[in-house]
């Protein structure tokens, strides 16, 4: 009788949030399913039924969904390949206790406490063709080889240009949560094995990346996921730009959930959850090959 | 177990980090009546005294919301008309609300579909408007615009007319205008605007040739492109063949649509666009016409309260010239009624809020006219005797009109602007000729 009333009560007690994930984000995903189906050409009617066809639409040159996912593949690649480690090196550097590591922490976490637009703005005006500091610079040092149409506005550098500051940015978040993982590493180990003679990049090797192991497989989650949902910024480069050379999903998500396609903005939606799952599963498998 | 334990671990994940990702026949119109009038002073139809006109002591509630952000030149016209308002309508609590133009079209859609939209709205015209209207969102406005018909022309009407019904109250009309910076071009020994199309080609190479580049474009946002190209495909192919494609569901697929795009790239390939134009937003590109780094901007004609205010910029305002005079011609114009007020079929005081509507749209149209900030919809009254010179050129422009195409984002559905704007920006871009532009239009849209 007690074990029964026991479950009904854990039952209970979960129940609140288990409603709260099922509504708010359970719910949105099926409902995404079902009108990824439909034409939703308006909020309330949900016009025809099509099938798969919002899908196969989302790769022609109309809608340019294969560009759009190219572009936060090499988002992607560059926060795998050049963000973390940026975050990992200066984790470690801060977590071995040097001076002044609470200001270094402050300093490089700093970005990611800025408003995205408010970072999209000040990178604006550093990338401006007229007035602004890369400009400025090349004209000073008599640099050639900036486009005349800016860095934004050349196709060949635009990409790397809008994503250079999303990167920036959250290099300090995923430090912090590295740094939290590097100080959590028992001192004993360091100093044994500084005993035994190991060299700080051998100890790094060795004891903290293997010990911070899990921490690394969040962010590399984080940063990949973060990366194929990256909107903020890029909206705020892109303005009312259309057909702009750094157009990711998000962007087109939101542009066609407004322009009369909910559709095609569902099928998006659809997709870059298909891709999030995809990679979580794939991230998690190669760690656990490894494990 | 184990496994399952895992991937449900893993699918509530990805479902936490994405769940916001699910939340997520008309004739060309023809000149109007009032464009006769803009520059005379009308008093027999004036309604300046500011009288109460609810004598209920009841208050009541009504909200809008409108673009009239603090930067937008429009701002200082609906201030003064809220103000008279005020006076007129003392049982009337009202609120406002002004939203940025391009987060204003995302917020009024979402408003829309959730029955959430204010008393009173601001809308473009045609297309945009029409949208709501056919949702039943919108409240018709025929008993309340027949009160006003000796102030408001019927044929300011046309774009917010559907199935011969009033759905908006038009506020200021603008055109689509080439500005001239006269000082700039008197260095490359220009003492006049260029008057036809090889004057203007010719000016632009004596620009170049002065160390001056002609034309400033932002393309960082594609209706400003659209400025730009609009007129070009006008002066080219003619307003009736222009207005079929915009607003009968002509196709795109005329090859004097792709001879004026190319046009257009002629003239971005000989240099004469700004090139530091390609990623900026346009109140940059106008600034840099205002401090003489271009020599034209061609834009919307709201821009001349702001032109006019600038202490020792000589401007001279035209329109573009025509291409090919077989098909076109001088006072076949980009542009006309498009800022509308409308009400929401949903209000509880929708005929009141329609009332409101029609009184508030006929001040804001006579301070923004005053302003400069275009010309009227309504019929002009008061002292127009300081209007600046710019919007009085322009008046003239349109006293001289032969036809009106309302701008392309305006004029076409929203399923129909977004193709449409992407082929633009792709020309602008040199993604796509003129051949490659109707080609991917006649296959996106028709």
């Amino acid at each position: 009788m007690y074990r029964k009333n026991k479950g009904i009560h854990i039952f209970l007690f979960l129940l609140p949030a288990l409603a709260l994930f099922i509504g708010v984000l359970i719910y949105p995903i099926f409902a995404s399913v079902h009108h990824s189906l439909f034409e939703y050409r308006t909020f309330t009617d949900p016009g025809q039924f099509v099938g798969f066809k919002n899908y196969t639409d989302l790769f022609t040159p109309q809608y340019d969904f294969g560009k759009a996912i190219i572009n936060a593949l090499i988002l992607a690649a560059l926060s795998v390949f050049i963000q973390l480690p940026l975050s990992l090196g200066l984790a470690l550097m801060l977590g071995k206790g040097i001076k002044g590591e609470r200001v270094y922490l402050s300093v490089y976490f700093m970005p990611v406490l800025i408003s995205a637009v408010v970072i999209g703005m000040l990178w604006e005006k550093i990338y401006n063709p007229i007035y602004g500091l890369v400009t400025k610079t090349f004209e000073y040092f008599n640099w050639s080889g900036l486009p005349a149409a800016g860095l934004l506005g050349d196709k060949k550098t635009a990409l790397l240009a809008v994503f250079i500051p999303t990167i920036w940015q959250y290099v300090g978040y995923h430090m912090l949560m590295m740094y939290a993982g590097v100080k959590s590493v028992s001192p004993d180990l360091r100093e044994a094995a500084m005993l035994d003679g190991a060299t700080d990049s051998q100890i790094n090797r060795y004891i903290i990346i293997p010990c911070i192991k899990p921490i690394i497989k969040v962010s590399i989650i984080f940063a990949i996921t973060g990366s194929l949902k990256s909107y903020d910024l890029i909206k705020v480069f892109a303005k009312d730009a259309y057909n702009c050379s750094y157009k990711v999903p998000s962007l087109l998500l939101v542009r066609y959930a407004f322009h009369n396609a909910g559709g095609i903005a569902s099928a998006i939606a659809v997709m870059m959850i298909i891709m999030c799952f995809a990679f979580a599963i794939i991230i998690n498998q190669m760690f656990k090959e490894r494990d | 177990m184990k496994k399952f334990k895992r991937l449900a671990a893993i699918l509530l994940a990805g479902a936490m980090v994405f769940g916001l990702a699910a939340c997520g026949e008309t004739a060309v119109n023809t000149p109007a009546s009032t464009a006769d009038t803009t520059v005379s002073t009308s008093t027999d139809t004036a309604n300046t005294d500011v009288e109460p006109a609810a004598s209920s002591d009841e208050k009541v509630k009504l909200t809008m919301w409108c673009i009239a952000t603090e930067g937008d030149s429009n701002r200082a016209s609906y201030e003064k008309a809220i103000a008279d308002m005020k006076e007129k309508y003392p049982n009337v609590e009202f609120e406002w609300e002004a939203i940025e133009n391009e987060t204003y079209k995302t917020k009024i859609a979402a408003a829309m579909a959730a029955n959430e939209v204010p008393d009173i709205f601001f809308t473009w015209s045609c297309a945009f408007l029409g949208d709501f209207v056919k949702e039943g969102k919108v409240y018709c406005l025929d008993d309340t615009l027949a009160k006003y018909s000796s102030e408001l022309p019927e044929s300011m009407l046309g774009n917010t007319t559907y199935d011969g019904k009033h759905y908006g109250v038009p506020l200021t009309m603008n055109i689509v205008a080439l500005f001239a910076n006269m000082d700039l071009l008197a260095q490359a020994g220009w003492d006049k605007v260029p008057e036809n199309y090889d004057e203007l080609m010719q000016c632009c190479d004596d620009l170049l040739a002065a160390g001056i580049i002609p034309f400033g474009c932002a393309g960082g946002e594609t209706w400003c492109v659209t400025e730009y190209l609009e007129p070009i495909i006008q002066k080219t192919i003619g307003s009736k063949a222009l207005n079929d494609i915009f607003v009968n569901g002509a196709t795109y697929d005329n090859p004097d649509v792709a001879k004026a795009v190319d046009t257009f790239q002629a003239m971005i390939d000989k240099g004469y666009f700004d090139p530091a134009g390609a990623s900026l937003p346009n109140d940059d590109v106008k600034q840099n016409f205002i401090d003489g780094r271009t020599a034209f901007y061609q834009n919307g004609t709201w821009n001349c309260a702001d032109f006019s205010k600038v202490d020792g910029l000589n401007v001279k305002v035209t329109e573009f010239p025509v291409i090919d005079s077989s098909k076109s011609k001088l006072g076949q114009l980009i542009g006309g009624p498009s800022d509308t007020l409308a009400v929401s079929a949903s209000s509880p005081n929708a005929e009141l809020a329609a009332e409101y509507a029609a009184e508030l749209g006929k001040l804001i149209c006579h301070y923004g006219y005053l302003d400069g900030c275009g010309l009227p919809a309504w019929i002009p009254y008061g002292d127009t005797s300081n209007i600046n010179p710019l919007t009085q050129a322009v008046a003239e422009i349109c006293a001289n009109a032969d036809s009106y195409v309302l701008f392309g984002d305006t004029a076409q559905s929203a399923v129909d602007k977004d193709p449409y704007l992407d082929a633009v920006a792709k020309v602008y871009g040199k993604e796509l000729d003129g051949a490659g532009f109707i080609a991917e239009l006649k296959q996106n849209i028709r």
